[in-house]
């Protein structure tokens, strides 16, 4: 007989909330552009953009506070899906995508699709093989997770060692875009920025935990997407009249073409396995936007796309958050309404960077050196463009034209002469999403310290749960504050090493421990462990993460990890032992659609158990330790 | 003629997760397959316009991330229905 789930009602508020929310945020959008009719300063109106929404993103932290663990660690099991689909687009893009990818499309053209085609295609293939399972499961961390299935600790500590470059990486690449950002609208420097930043995301994930993420995360989200929408929509008005960028930019490839031509760029050949990725340093654009797998091969093309999808599937940040809704089928649905916004973006990023590729080339590449606008003295000196006419020939040509990557998506609505205050709307939209991406990043590195490495390794459990998780996630955020402020990351380097670790190290992993019943500790190990060693000397072979060859090096490392990762999990599995008779059982039950998580029953019998004994020590729940 | 006796104790379980695994393989081929053969044609797709874009871009650009939309959705709507009639054949023994 099949089991109903334990009800769990979403708050019917929810709805009422959030539309206030968006009505304060519309609000003080259409304020700010009155009062920079009436005369008030830049300075004014960027903070308040950027510092309103802040203080509103941390009084939802506050008032999703809690001290109880399954609040803490898996939002209540009552998040709606399209709630819980914010957050995980929020998460899947970050300021990553929305600064960084736009960039690259500026850049590369055709050629950047790959990484956005991955992106959505890794989250259908992530909520299609893994999602519904880790619901049933409903263990709180990934390696915790990987743990019960194998009823061991040293797999469950071993993935949460493994765990630590995709998300932390992330985590680091995150947080860089919002100092970035914070930098350029707000007079902080960029030291202090990161640490600000640091604090905010670390009190919303230690006040709430997941809770508190997903709240947060769903209002920074609708922050971003209205910031984004109103921008591109009104620039989209301004240059075609129709305000549907993502159908109208094809109209503009004409006149883009021309002033590509006029600019003097020229179609380029790939050149070999050399980095095809642009730096964040301004650097001219040399490539055809039309151009198809000029700047990579149609090999390198499908190897990119392949190992961001399949990091993607993978990704820790976006698999912890597969225990949140209150059923299997609401975990699916969720997962499609974040895939759906996902596409969204990743629809609407080519229209950014063609919009302002047609600007910045008819404005600055295609006028004399003497008749430039006014808005290029300040992005000169903010170093997201710089021009000379180094050859003399009285105009800027494309090569005299040198543009800050992650600067494209905040440089257009200047370059578009709109109002300043959507400048700075895009500023914030940016900060939001990036906010958003770090928080989650952060509570998965931080609560899988806790609960996978000092709650198996202390015994004794002297922290108690919540106060583990608290003092993990505060270490995690200082260490990323102190990283960012020492070393020098690229974000787009460093998002696609994560996306590759992750891919090379739990992809395969996953597979067959959902998949395949027959898969053993030791085959897990192996694949894991195969699949990160490779990873690894695929990085250090080509240099570290921020060596040239990392767009290409580091996604056939990442996809030979996959591969060599299954056939060693298959190995050690046939080699070893067969699976016990409680993995085998687990599994089962795992792909039982019906009844309550795997973990929260064990919980249940366990507080049973304690109840029924009160004089004995309490039972810790077989699976739960 | 005498009905087949079933190969397991769990008929309704294993036909379940046998369809779970086809429709997975299903989806996952398919937009897999969309996406390699895209990437392989797109060069000389580009040759045709649709709504003002060259085909291979609008594909790789907007066409392929509505096909995985819908097959999302699709997806979702065929697997609940796996799960229901699970339930329903366990229901009845």
């Amino acid at each position: 007989m099949s089991v109903p789930s334990r009800l769990r009602t979403a708050n019917p508020h929810l709805g009422a909330y959030y539309g206030i929310v968006t009505s304060a945020f519309v609000s003080l959008i259409l304020l700010l552009a009155m009062f920079e009719q009436l005369g008030a300063s830049r300075t004014v109106l960027a903070e308040t953009m950027l510092l309103a929404p802040l203080a509103l993103y941390l009084l939802i932290a506050i008032g999703s506070r809690t001290l109880e663990v399954e609040d803490f660690f898996c939002s209540g099991r009552r998040v709606p899906p399209i709630f819980n689909g914010f957050v995980l687009a929020a998460t899947a893009v970050g300021g990553v995508g929305v600064l960084v990818y736009t960039g690259a499309v500026f850049f590369l053209g055709f050629d950047a699709l790959a990484i956005g085609l991955g992106w959505t295609a890794g989250m259908l293939i992530g909520g299609v093989l893994f999602v519904p399972y880790l619901r049933k499961a409903g263990s709180y961390t990934l390696p915790t997770f990987l743990g019960h299935r194998f009823r061991s600790r040293i797999v469950r500590m071993t993935a949460s060692v493994v765990q630590l470059p995709p998300t932390a990486l992330l985590l680091a690449a995150e947080m860089k875009i919002a100092a970035l950002i914070a930098v350029l609208f707000l007079p902080v420097s960029f030291s202090l920025a990161v640490v600000t930043i640091a604090v905010f995301i670390g009190v919303t994930a230690i006040l709430g935990g997941l809770r508190s993420v997903t709240w947060t995360g769903s209002a920074e989200f609708l922050v971003g997407a209205i910031g984004l929408a109103v921008v591109v929509t009104t620039v989209s008005i301004v240059l075609t009249n129709i305000p549907a960028p993502q159908l109208t930019y094809g109209e503009m490839f004409s006149s883009l073409h021309d002033a590509e031509i006029t600019a003097g760029v020229t179609p380029v050949q790939p050149d070999g396995l050399a980095a095809a990725l642009p730096g964040p340093a301004p650097m001219a654009n040399g490539k055809p936007f039309l151009e198809p797998f000029g700047s990579m091969s149609e090999v390198d093309f499908a190897t990119l796309f392949l190992c961001v999808a399949l990091g993607t599937a993978a990704l820790p940040s976006l698999l912890t958050r597969s225990g949140v809704t209150s059923s299997i089928s609401d975990q699916r649905r969720s997962t499609a309404w974040g895939l759906l916004l996902v596409a969204l973006f990743v629809m609407t990023a080519p229209a950014i960077a063609v919009f302002a590729k047609l600007i910045l080339f008819k404005d600055i590449a295609t006028v004399p050196a003497s008749h430039l606008p006014a808005w290029l003295g300040e992005f000169g000196a903010q170093h997201l463009i710089q021009t000379g006419d180094t050859n003399g020939d009285g105009v800027i040509g494309a090569r005299e034209l040198l543009i800050a990557r992650d600067g494209i998506t905040l440089v257009l609505p200047r370059a578009a002469e709109l109002p300043y205050v959507l400048s700075a709307l895009m500023a914030t939209a940016g900060i939001a999403i990036a906010l958003a991406a770090a928080t989650s990043h952060l509570f998965t590195l931080g609560a899988s310290l806790a609960e996978d490495l000092y709650r198996v390794l202390d015994r004794r459990q002297t922290l108690p749960r919540l106060v583990a998780a608290w003092a993990a996630i505060a270490a995690t955020a200082l260490a990323a504050a102190v990283f960012l402020v020492i070393a020098e990351v690229d974000p787009l380097r460093a998002a696609l090493s994560a996306l590759a670790f992750a891919a090379s190290t739990f992809f395969s992993t996953l597979l067959l421990a959902i998949w395949w019943p027959r898969c053993t500790v030791q085959g897990a190990l192996a694949a894991m462990g195969t699949g990160f060693a490779v990873m690894v000397l695929g990085v250090a072979m080509g240099g570290g993460f921020a060596a040239e060859q990392t767009a290409l090096t580091t996604p056939v490392a990442s996809l030979a990890g996959v591969g060599l990762g299954l056939v060693a999990g298959v190995a050690a599995s046939l080699y070893w032992r067969t699976s016990s008779k409680a993995e085998e059982t687990y599994c089962v039950e795992m792909r039982n659609p019906d009844g309550e998580a795997i973990y929260d029953r064990a919980q249940q019998r366990a507080a049973a158990t304690a109840l029924a004994a009160p004089t004995a020590p309490a039972v810790p729940a077989a699976s739960a330790s | 003629m005498a009905s087949e006796a079933p190969l397991t104790d769990h008929p309704a379980r294993d036909r379940h997760q046998l369809r779970t695994l086809l429709l997975a393989v299903a989806i996952l081929s398919t937009v897999l397959l969309a996406v390699f053969l895209t990437v392989t044609t797109a060069t000389w797709l580009n040759q045709y316009g649709f709504l003002h874009f060259p085909l291979g871009f609008y594909l790789l650009a907007q066409g392929l991330f509505i096909l995985i939309v819908v097959a999302t959705f699709w997806f979702i709507r065929i697997q609940d229905r796996l799960d229901e009639a699970r339930a329903e054949n366990e229901e009845l023994g």
